[in-house]
Formats: C-alpha cells, structure tokens, sequence
C-alpha cells in the first residue's frame, strides 16, 4: 500500500498504487444553484453513449434530487454509513478513514455492491423537499429555506485516486496520462463487477448483454479535438463548464478551473472524504440545509457559499461565470477585460468572448416609422 | 464436548474408514489424493459425461481447497472444501471427472449474478513448476475454465436481453428498428462496446475457456485446442467433466507414460464468487498418465 497525496482531504491517503498524477487531469465544475434538472445532459450522454443493448438503465450522466434522489437507490447513504464517522479537523484535514483504508483485509476497497433493482429507478424522489412541511410555508422567507431539495447532475468523476481503478484484480482499469480519463479497457474486462462494487458514487455499471462493466468516457474522443463533453455542451442552463485542473500548488489563476476550485474556492468535491479525490466540482446551492451540505462537501462549504453569494461585485469571477456554456471548445484560459470575457484554448488562440453584462436597449412601446405596437409576444 | 468425546468420535471415524468398502452400505470415502493416475479407457471421450460408465472404474480421490488467500478481493472463508477428482484417457484425450456440493445452481447473467465454475491449471513449460497460483512470469500456466453460464450459452445460447429480463420493453436499438430495416451486424454491434473489441467475453462461449496467465491480473483467453465441458447439477452437487487433449501445441502437455501436474479452483456463484474470489488448491497434484 502506497501514501499519496490527498489535497482535497489535507493529507496522505492510502492506495494501492504509487501517485502518478496525470500531465493533464479532466474535470467538470457543476453550478448547483442553476441546475434544474431538465436532463438534457442525461439525454445528451445517453444517446451519444449508451443506447445499445445491455445498456437500458445505463445513465453515465444522471441528474438526482437530493437529499431523497439517488441512482443507484440511495448510493449516498449506503457507502457513508458503512464508513461509519468522518469527522474533520480544525484547520480542514479530514480526520477518519478513506475507503481505501477502511477496507477489511480481505478486500481493496470498502464498498457495498447494488442490487440489479436498485439501478432500475432513476428518477426515484425527485422534486420531493426535505426540511420542515411542506404546508408549512416560509421556505422562501430566508436563507437556507426552510423546506429544501437541490438537483445533483453526477458523471464520472475520473478520480485522481479511482476506487474501480484499485478494484479491478484484473488490471483492466487505467486512467489516462494525458487527460486523467479514466477507463474500462473492454478488451480485457471479464465483468467481474469489482468495479461495480468499488466506486463509491457508483458511476461503474455492468452490461449483461457484453458482460462486461462499462462508464462514463469523459467523451475522451471530444476531449481530443478539444471539445467539452456532451453533457457539458448540451447543458441548456449552462451549469457546466469542464476544462483541466492542476493540484493546488500548481494551480494557475487563469485556468478557468483552477480559478474556481483553488483561487476563489466556491466549487468543492463531493463526498470528498470518500479518500478518491474525485474531479467534478460542484459550487454548493445557497439555499439548501447546511449540515447536509457539509456532509457532501466538507467544512468549507459555507466559505464557499460566501464567496459565490459576493461573486456579484467581483468581474473577473461574473465574467468566468458568463464563459460557462458559451462554447463547445475546452478553455485552457480566461481573461476578464473591459468587462469582457475571453476564452482561450491551449494554443493561446481565442475561442470565445462575451460581455460580462448584456447590454439593454430601451425602446418606445410604439414603432413610428412603422407604425405598429412593439410588444413581447411573437 | 469433553476431551474423552472427541477422542472416541475419531477412534470410531477411524474404525469406519478402516472398514472394507464390501463392509458398508455407502461407498468408501476417497483417500486424499496425493497423485492422480489416469487410466486408459476405450471409450469415446470426445463427449464430457459425468455419467458414463467408466467412471465407476477410473481411480482419483478428494483434493481440499482453502479460501484464495493471497490477493484481495478474496473470499472469508471456503465455500468449497473438498473437491472430488477422477480422470480417464483414450490416448488422445483426457477427461476429469469434478464433483463438489454447491447448495444452489448459479449461471449468472443480470447484474451482481455470478455463475458456478471450475478451473483446472496446468503448468504451461516442462521444467519447474509455476507458482500454483497463476503462475509468474517467464512461468505460464494453461488453465482450463468452465463455467455454468459457459455450459447454457453451449447448450442454449447467449441469453438475449430477453430472455434475462422477461418484461422488457424496448422500442428500438441502434441499426435494428422493429418496422424498419435496420444497419448492418458490423454496425449494429458498434453500439456494443465489448463486442466491438472482440473481447471474448461478449460473445457465446463453447462451455470451457483456455486461459494463458503469467501471474496474478494477467490471464488471457487463447483460442481454443477443442476443450469441451459439460456439468450436471443435481441434488446440492455438481459432477463436471472437462475434457481435453492430452497434448496441445504450444500449449500444455500430457503424454501416455509421463507425468504432469494439475492444480484446481472453484467458484460458488451463489455466494457472489467470481474472479480472485475463489477456493482453490494450494499445492500442484502429480498426474500419472498410465
């Protein structure tokens, strides 16, 4: 067993395999205060990925309401009370055990395996509140609301230290050097399911039509040419924006990513403590109950919420936000000047630019010179 | 239990096994079995029965199996502990008879199924013996892998979609529409990522698969030398006959005469056995092909 590098968890974490961090690593940063579960990213990466036999209740991207929502059926709860308690210290380091180094002796990694069923209700408890009653009124009187519920859009997570990857006993499991993707080399997988059991955010499933477990590409053929993945470019809300993040100590301000995650820290991973450094990001929704947001994103979830509520009076970070879903290319790097925004790609050649605020135009109800009535409805 | 009763209860487990078969209703208990002689029989063994006659006379014993103790994930305990062996030639072939108790007949096929199997191992190279456990490297082993799920795909097919999930509604799949004309099998099967690669595990078995391995995590499957396999489920136990040439090019070799060496593994599907999760054999088997 190896010790390699937690940042996200401010320490050493055991794993089977030395650190290798990839010269690239892939992520997503996920607006949760925006998404509203239409699904088009579900639809999106289904059609694309995973409409052949075998694959019928395969959704690589998902979108769940939390807390109720969970594809598979309550995947959240089942791996966080099997680890037991994960309490963090003061300065931010996460006190308990990874699920590398929980594991029992006889096993790699400390999992529950899902039953065939539970993968069968996708759409299970969505839109359902939590929180006080919902006759109750009030939620919208403060924040958090009283009465909450938040949409979770969940792919991959093409994990720095990949649980299905330290799983599979037969070694069919890589992660790439030149984008931290992580795959499933089909040629060589025997659907033991070890994967399937293993990764806790339960983004590995198993094909019994090719008897072999499958997932989330990080639409790596796009991500060649330069492109954001499917789900990323079909987000009609533009919630997503995926590009490539360093370690904090290698962090660079204008990466687009590294901006967010490490520069004004409003994007957290989710379920952090799990010990896999996991690579979407999601900037926490303002109005949900705090303690469940801690328990997803660790301690410094309401520092992020902060920082995301001031983003108004800050252009560089308003300006980044308006960069998200304005193009399909992958922005290696972003500037902010005279209230625009520019997007570069990894060749310094711009992409993309838009105007942090759209400009308004104020028109008289009445055109004269053509003498009709200007209104709103086609 | 007291000292004194357990001491009687092997002096009378003794006395029983020092009993002539003549002597007793139930067939003697097979002596563990420290080499297995194979005897020449004039039968056709281009068929696996575990029923045919010559059973009766082939010679083999009970081989005991630990839980696969040395890379995780691996099983807490031995589903399987006692595994009973026999084997036949015909001086082309060999058979080995496998019998072991499973509660339960397991094929696998839905999510989180795993299906009964057996394995037989055999050193790849003359010269000294592999590590029992998958071999290493420079030191291959030839393993003979049999599986239920194999067996059904053999004898009944792939199971369809269908057919592993009775209620299934599908409007359509890519390239095959229900009213329309669909593509082609090449492009059809694009959508199939396993299949696509050619990997063999997509596609219907032949009952018994050979496997080349050079350690742990490095198993691949050959292409078949006309290995063959069928298994009865009966009663809380299988009897499994694997049949094989006795020497294969480039690939293990028996001969008439000569010795070789066999090791074992079996899976119980039913307590979610697949893989690393196994019981196995800790030490090789002489073989003695008369």
């Amino acid at each position: 067993m190896s010790k390699v590098k937690n940042w996200q968890l401010g320490r050493e974490v055991e794993y089977p395999y030395d650190e290798s961090r990839p010269k690239r690593q892939w992520a997503i940063i996920f607006d949760l205060n925006k998404c509203i579960a239409c699904q088009t990213c579900t639809l999106a990466c289904k059609t694309t990925w995973t409409s052949g036999k075998g694959q019928e209740y395969m959704f690589w991207n998902n979108v769940e309401t939390k807390p109720w929502g969970g594809y598979p059926l309550a995947w959240d709860l089942r791996i966080l009370e099997k680890l037991g308690r994960q309490d963090w210290g003061k300065n931010g380091e996460y006190l308990g055990k990874t699920l590398i180094e929980a594991a029992p002796p006889t096993e790699r990694v400390l999992h529950y395996a899902p039953t065939d069923e539970d993968w069968m209700y996708p759409n299970v408890g969505e839109d359902d509140c939590a929180g006080a009653p919902v006759d109750s009124g009030g939620h919208v009187q403060k924040l958090p609301h009283d009465e909450w519920m938040f949409y979770l859009p969940r792919t991959c997570a093409h994990c720095t230290y990949p649980a299905c990857l330290a799983a599979c006993p037969r070694k069919a499991i890589y992660k790439r050097e030149e984008d931290g993707i992580v795959l499933i080399d089909q040629s060589r997988c025997k659907g033991y399911g070890e994967c399937v059991r293993a990764c806790p955010y339960k983004k590995s499933m198993y094909n019994p039509y090719t008897r072999t477990s499958e997932k989330c590409v990080g639409c790596y053929p796009a991500v060649e040419e330069g492109i954001q993945p499917q789900c990323v470019v079909n987000c009609i809300g533009k919630i997503r924006v995926m590009g490539f993040i360093n370690p904090p100590w290698k962090a660079r301000e204008d990466n687009p990513i590294d901006y967010l995650v490490h520069k004004k820290k409003i994007a957290l991973p989710y379920y952090p403590q799990l010990g896999l450094e996991p690579n979407i990001y999601y900037i926490p929704p303002i109005h949900a109950d705090p303690e469940y947001l801690h328990q997803m994103f660790g301690p410094r979830v309401d520092d992020a919420i902060q920082a995301y509520k001031q983003l108004v009076d800050d252009p560089v970070a308003a300006g980044l936000l308006c960069l998200m879903g304005s193009s399909d290319r992958i922005l290696h790097r972003f500037a902010v000047e005279k209230g625009v925004a520019i997007g570069y790609d990894a060749d310094g050649a711009e992409i993309v630019r838009v105007p942090v605020t759209e400009a308004i135009y104020e028109r008289s109800a009445f055109d004269a010179g053509r003498g009709a009535a200007r209104h709103n409805t086609p | 239990m007291s000292h004194w009763k357990i001491a009687l209860m092997i002096a009378a487990n003794l006395a029983l096994g020092a009993l002539p078969a003549g002597c007793s209703d139930k067939p003697a208990k097979p002596a563990p079995l420290k080499e297995l002689l194979v005897k020449r029989v004039s039968a056709d063994l281009s068929k696996a029965d575990p029923g045919a006659a010559y059973w009766a006379q082939a010679s083999g014993g009970d081989v005991s199996l630990l839980a696969q103790p040395m890379v995780s994930p691996r099983p807490e305990k031995a589903t399987t502990s006692t595994l009973s062996v026999q084997a036949v030639h015909d001086g082309q072939r060999i058979a080995f008879r496998l019998r072991w108790k499973d509660p339960e007949r397991s094929e696998a096929g839905r999510l989180g199924e795993f299906s009964d199997a057996l394995a037989l191992e055999f050193p790849l190279q003359d010269g000294p013996l592999p590590p029992v456990m998958m071999g290493a490297k420079g030191m291959p082993v030839h393993l003979f892998h049999w599986r239920a799920q194999y067996q059904r795909d053999h004898e009944k097919g792939k199971p369809t979609i269908a057919q592993l999930y009775p209620n299934v509604s599908i409007d359509m799949y890519p390239m095959e529409f229900k009213d329309a004309k669909g593509g082609t099998e090449a492009q059809a099967e694009a959508f199939s990522p396993g299949r696509a690669e050619g990997n063999p595990q997509s596609y219907s078995k032949t009952g018994v698969d050979e496997i080349v391995a050079e350690g742990f995590s490095t198993s691949s499957v050959l292409e078949g030398h006309g290995s063959l396999a069928h298994g009865d489920w009966k009663d809380g136990e299988w009897s499994l006959v694997i049949v094989r040439p006795l020497a294969i090019d480039g690939g293990s070799k028996l001969a008439v005469g000569g010795k070789g060496n066999v090791a074992f593994a079996v899976w119980q599907g039913g307590e979610g056995e697949v893989g690393s999760r196994k019981s196995l054999t800790m030490a090789w088997t002489p073989v003695i092909v008369q």
